[in-house]
């Protein structure tokens, strides 16, 4: 039982790896950095991909077609691999939403949890 | 600022530290962001060292290892993708510097041979010649089935005949004077000379670069003006590319000829010609048992060379019967120019051609059955790197670029050595390969070596990569079990046996060719003169006199006086043996003409008299040449016009037409003249048809008169001061070479100072470069050969080493059931017998197809020769069975045990 509901915890945990970099990737191209960047001071901290595992849910991702790394080079700065999200990106980006969105609900009225924003 | 510190090759060892090479764009971009954590933390007030701690801790707080399913399916630049591959391959050779190493020279040595070989036949052999459709000329020889020849000169009467054929839109006959060339204030220089039918350089489609040339129309044949044509060469080296040479009068042997144009650059056609005289004799008026003209003809438009062939036979099947008297037996044949001009270098770079493709072949072998092990060998690291998420195509790249970075390495190395080694072969050459000077090493060569190793690639990358993948799909990492190296073996035994009968296809031909020279060497040629120094003096027409009968004999007594001086003056040089002149070299043939034995019926038909060659030699040349006189006395130098007319004839002759009975006995002959070259003193003008009576003074051993290994003619030799000729070969045996030459030197200053100093070399020499071709081919494939031998060596000692490493197992199994390691051993041994022997079996059936171009360069053996096909099989034989005796040592010091505990 307990290695079910790990394996189910890592899956979900995956799962919203996946969700904040689409969403990242939806406002913009950023390249590895910019996205630890960004998902580290939005979670204020809280949620912290190491350089293994953000690599490779980014290669994963490109890998399914849900988001496409380019190299740029800019004058004066350093060559580097900018990601952008494609249209089945924000389809599946759309999707995620609604089901995280459902199980947030769900938390929120079935477990009490309490959504971070609500507190303010 | 501090530089960032290399975070890149921080990257890549974590990722060799699992076992993975990671691609460089991944490599590229980890880094990149710990380069921005560096520069965060700086900036944040960090110290540099503790900036890059901070960078540090994130590499170390994550393993690589789930990247690494990714490595090959990030979108890096194609470029990065293929670096990363080939550096990862070149790292393999730093690891095994012996291996690439002797994968590269293997390779080097065949694709450098290859080059270079490939490059002299492209240029000597495929290139055409530099004249007009070079295709569609021919040249046409004179054969005799009866004597045994098949490349004679012709009769100029008879070339008369064939130049109306319809077959051919044209042709042009020239002979080859001996001419010297004086101008006032310079030395006096022989020159390379032929007197030509004018129509010589329309045949071939060349026009002069200075000047009109021989004037086109009008008779062709009769033209009593004295006119010239010169060389480029000659034009440039004697006349500093005057341009006022034409119109100029230059004189050959004491006669003005104007010049009316200067040739081409490197134009010296048929061999090595610097003057063309216009030909100003009637060619149908000469006789047609003369055989001394050389002719080029071009075919009509849709005649083919057979079509010409057979016009050109059956006119000479109609001349057999309308002119017996003179053309009996003889026919002619015609030879595309190209194959004529190359005569035996063709063939003999055509069979070095082949050899060197065996060889390249056999390199290509070697190197397969190489990386074919060392593939296998690594199944267990191919194993860890798809554990670890390889793909297969990540993997068959790899190995596919590794055999590529090695056969690109072995191909330069060739195309390098090709380029120093050829320039040297071209210089080192013995003997003048028509065309060898022009040989660079071609792009057709380099694009063959490119193919060479687009070839090798695959075999070498593909077939080892496929095993093994086969290998790991099947087998993973279950256990050492080898799944791959029953098919491996298979692949490894076919490339050994054809390595073995490749190298003996090699070897039976070099030991073909090293019979076909030794024949060449110890054929009796009747002389023992290696030291004697031999030159020719071509006397300048004397002149004085009328065109009437006695003041022709009168200068050719002159001839003949003034040669004799020469000897005489010779002969009293301090340091001088011996000293003696002919107009034939041994090995030569001389003038075939018609005789009688004095006595003798005369046939009912003329054209039924017996011929024999005829040779003039002076007294003292026997001796100089160390003939062996058998019976009888040589001549001496009371043999003049005054004496009786006297001859000596070979054993040959001797045996065919005396019948034993030598004393008293003379023939009768009929040559008078031949030609300009030289006139028989003793002969009657005012009655040419009885003919002229010598007495036979003496028997001499044979001296072999035409080409090596063949059976010498009967032959009538006529003394110098009876029957002159005005161009003679000078033999002189000297204390040594210098005093030889210093005393010939010195006796043409004294009584010929306008005779040019020829070429002097040492007989021996001479007869080496008539053997020269063929001994060079002996060693050349010889080396090639051993060379075979040795990989092929190499190829059995790597299969049966690996081969029993991989069997251990079994073997010791055998052993703890009771096999005797003697038996264990024998067993290998059989092995690699059987694999040899089949092997060897293969070699002969290649040697059997090559066998049509092997008899082209091959004296007095045949290509199925019994002795040279054992006495190379039986070398490689022992070769490669010494080859796999320490495999079999191995086998048989396997322990017992092993066979209980491995894995």
């Amino acid at each position: 039982m307990e290695i079910l509901d790990r394996s189910a915890l890592d899956s979900a945990k995956k799962g919203s790896a996946d969700l904040f970099i689409l969403a990242l990737l939806d406002e913009g191209d950023l390249h590895g950095y910019d996205l630890s960047r960004h998902i580290d001071t939005r979670s204020r901290g809280s949620i912290t991909f190491t350089l293994a595992s953000l690599y490779a849910t980014l290669y994963r991702l490109e890998e399914r077609g849900l988001i496409r790394g380019r190299w740029v080079e800019r004058a004066g700065q350093r060559r580097r691999r900018y990601y952008r999200i494609t249209e089945s990106g924000r389809r599946m980006l759309a999707s995620h939403r609604e089901d995280w969105a459902r199980f947030i609900r769900a938390l929120v009225e079935v477990a009490g949890v309490k959504p971070a924003w609500s507190r303010t | 600022m501090n530089p960032p510190p290399d975070f890149r090759g921080e990257v890549r060892r974590r990722g060799s530290s699992t076992g993975t090479d990671l691609p460089d764009a991944m490599v590229e971009e980890l880094a990149q962001h710990l380069e921005d954590l560096y520069e965060a933390a700086l900036a944040a007030g960090a110290p540099p060292g503790a900036a890059a701690q901070q960078a540090r801790r994130a590499l170390d707080g994550s393993s690589v290892t789930p990247l690494v399913p990714h490595a090959a399916r990030i979108a890096p630049p194609q470029s990065l993708a293929a670096m990363t591959a080939l550096r990862a391959a070149l790292r393999q050779f730093r690891h095994h510097p012996a291996f690439a190493l002797i994968v590269v020279i293997v390779l080097g040595l065949s694709v450098g041979a290859a080059a270079t070989v490939f490059s002299i036949v492209d240029t000597v052999v495929l290139r055409p010649l530099p004249y007009r459709a070079p295709d569609r000329l021919v040249t046409i020889w004179d054969t005799n089935a009866e004597k045994g020849l098949s490349h004679d000169p012709i009769s100029p009467v008879t070339f008369m005949d064939q130049r109306g054929l319809p077959v051919f839109s044209d042709a042009a006959a020239w002979w080859r004077p001996g001419v010297n060339l004086t101008d006032p204030g310079l030395d006096p220089l022989r020159v390379q000379t032929i007197e030509t039918s004018g129509n010589l350089f329309d045949v071939l489609g060349v026009g002069p670069q200075l000047g009109a040339g021989f004037p086109s129309g009008g008779p062709l044949f009769v033209q009593k003006e004295l006119i010239t044509v010169i060389s480029d060469r000659l034009w440039r080296t004697r006349y500093g590319a005057d341009p006022s040479i034409i119109g100029r009068q230059l004189l050959f042997n004491g006669t003005p000829y104007t010049v009316v144009g200067v040739m081409p650059p490197k134009f010296h056609y048929p061999d090595d010609i610097d003057v063309w005289q216009r030909l100003q004799w009637d060619m149908t008026q000469h006789s047609r048992a003369a055989h001394f003209m050389e002719a080029v003809a071009r075919l009509a438009d849709g005649a083919t060379i057979q079509q010409a062939q057979a016009a050109i036979e059956s006119l000479g099947s109609r001349l057999q019967v309308d002119e017996s008297r003179t053309n009996a037996g003889w026919n002619s044949r015609v030879i595309a120019l190209l194959e004529d001009a190359l005569g035996y270098y063709r063939p003999a770079l055509m069979v070095l051609f082949g050899a060197v493709g065996l060889l390249l072949v056999i390199g290509i072998f070697n190197v397969a059955s190489l990386l074919l092990t060392r593939a296998l060998s690594r199944d267990r690291e191919m194993a860890v790197r798809m554990a670890m998420g390889a793909s297969p195509r990540q993997i068959v790249t790899q190995l596919f670029l590794e055999s590529l970075a090695l056969s690109v390495a072995g191909a330069m190395a060739g195309i390098v050595a090709s380029l120093a080694v050829l320039p040297l072969v071209v210089a080192l050459t013995p003997v003048e390969v028509p065309r060898l000077a022009d040989a660079a090493v071609s792009w057709r060569a380099v694009a063959a070596a490119g193919g060479v190793v687009a070839a090798t690639t695959l075999l070498f990358g593909l077939i080892p990569a496929l095993l093994l993948l086969r290998t790991q799909l099947g087998t993973q990492l279950r256990s050492g079990e080898r799944g791959s190296s029953r098919s491996a073996r298979r692949i490894y035994s076919a490339l050994v046996a054809g390595e073995v009968a490749l190298a003996c296809a090699l070897l039976v031909a070099s030991a073909l060719l090293i019979r076909t020279v030794g024949g060449m060497m110890s054929t009796p040629i009747g002389v023992a003169a290696d030291d004697t120094l031999v030159t020719t003096v071509q006397l300048t027409q004397l002149r004085g006199g009328g065109a009437d009968v006695a003041s022709l004999l009168k200068r050719w007594q002159q001839v003949a006086d003034q040669h004799a001086q020469i000897l005489d003056r010779l002969r009293n040089q301090p340091g001088v043996a011996s000293a003696g002149a002919a107009n034939f070299l041994p090995l030569d043939a001389g003038w075939r003409n018609p005789f009688t034995i004095d006595g003798e019926a005369m046939p009912a038909r003329r054209e039924d008299l017996p011929q024999a060659q005829m040779h003039t030699i002076s007294e003292g040349y026997l001796e100089t040449m160390g003939a062996r006189l058998v019976h009888g006395r040589a001549f001496s130098s009371f043999d003049t016009t005054d004496a009786t007319g006297v001859v000596i004839v070979n054993e040959a002759f001797a045996s065919r037409f005396l019948g034993g009975r030598l004393d008293g006995r003379a023939l009768r002959v009929w040559a008078t003249s031949i030609g300009p070259l030289g006139v028989n003193l003793k002969a009657n003008p005012a009655d040419v048809h009885s003919g002229v009576v010598f007495e036979i003074v003496g028997v001499v051993g044979d001296i072999a008169n035409v080409g090596l290994g063949q059976p010498v003619e009967p032959a009538i030799y006529f003394p110098a001061r009876q029957f002159p000729f005005s161009e003679q070969f000078i033999v002189v045996k000297a204390s040594d070479a210098g005093t030889g030459l210093a005393a010939i030197r010195a006796a043409l200053r004294d009584v010929a100072p306008n005779v040019p100093m020829a070429n002097v070399d040492s007989w021996g020499r001479r007869f080496e470069r008539r053997s020269a071709v063929a001994r060079m081919l002996m060693s050349v494939l010889l080396a090639f050969g051993g060379l075979a031998g040795l990989l092929a060596a190499i190829g059995v000692y790597g299969l049966f080493s690996w081969s029993v490493a991989l069997r251990r197992r079994e073997l010791a199994i055998r052993l703890t059931l009771g096999a005797s390691p003697g038996g264990v051993g024998g067993l290998v041994v059989r092995q690699g017998a059987l694999l040899v022997t089949i092997g060897l079996i293969a070699g002969w059936v290649i040697v059997r197809l090559a066998a049509s171009a092997l008899t082209r360069v091959l004296f007095g053996v045949t290509a199925s020769d019994l002795t040279a096909t054992f006495v190379a099989s039986a070398v490689l034989l022992l070769a490669t069975l010494a080859a796999c005796l320490p495999a079999a040592a191995r086998a048989m010091r396997v322990d017992p045990v092993e066979g209980l505990r491995a894995e």
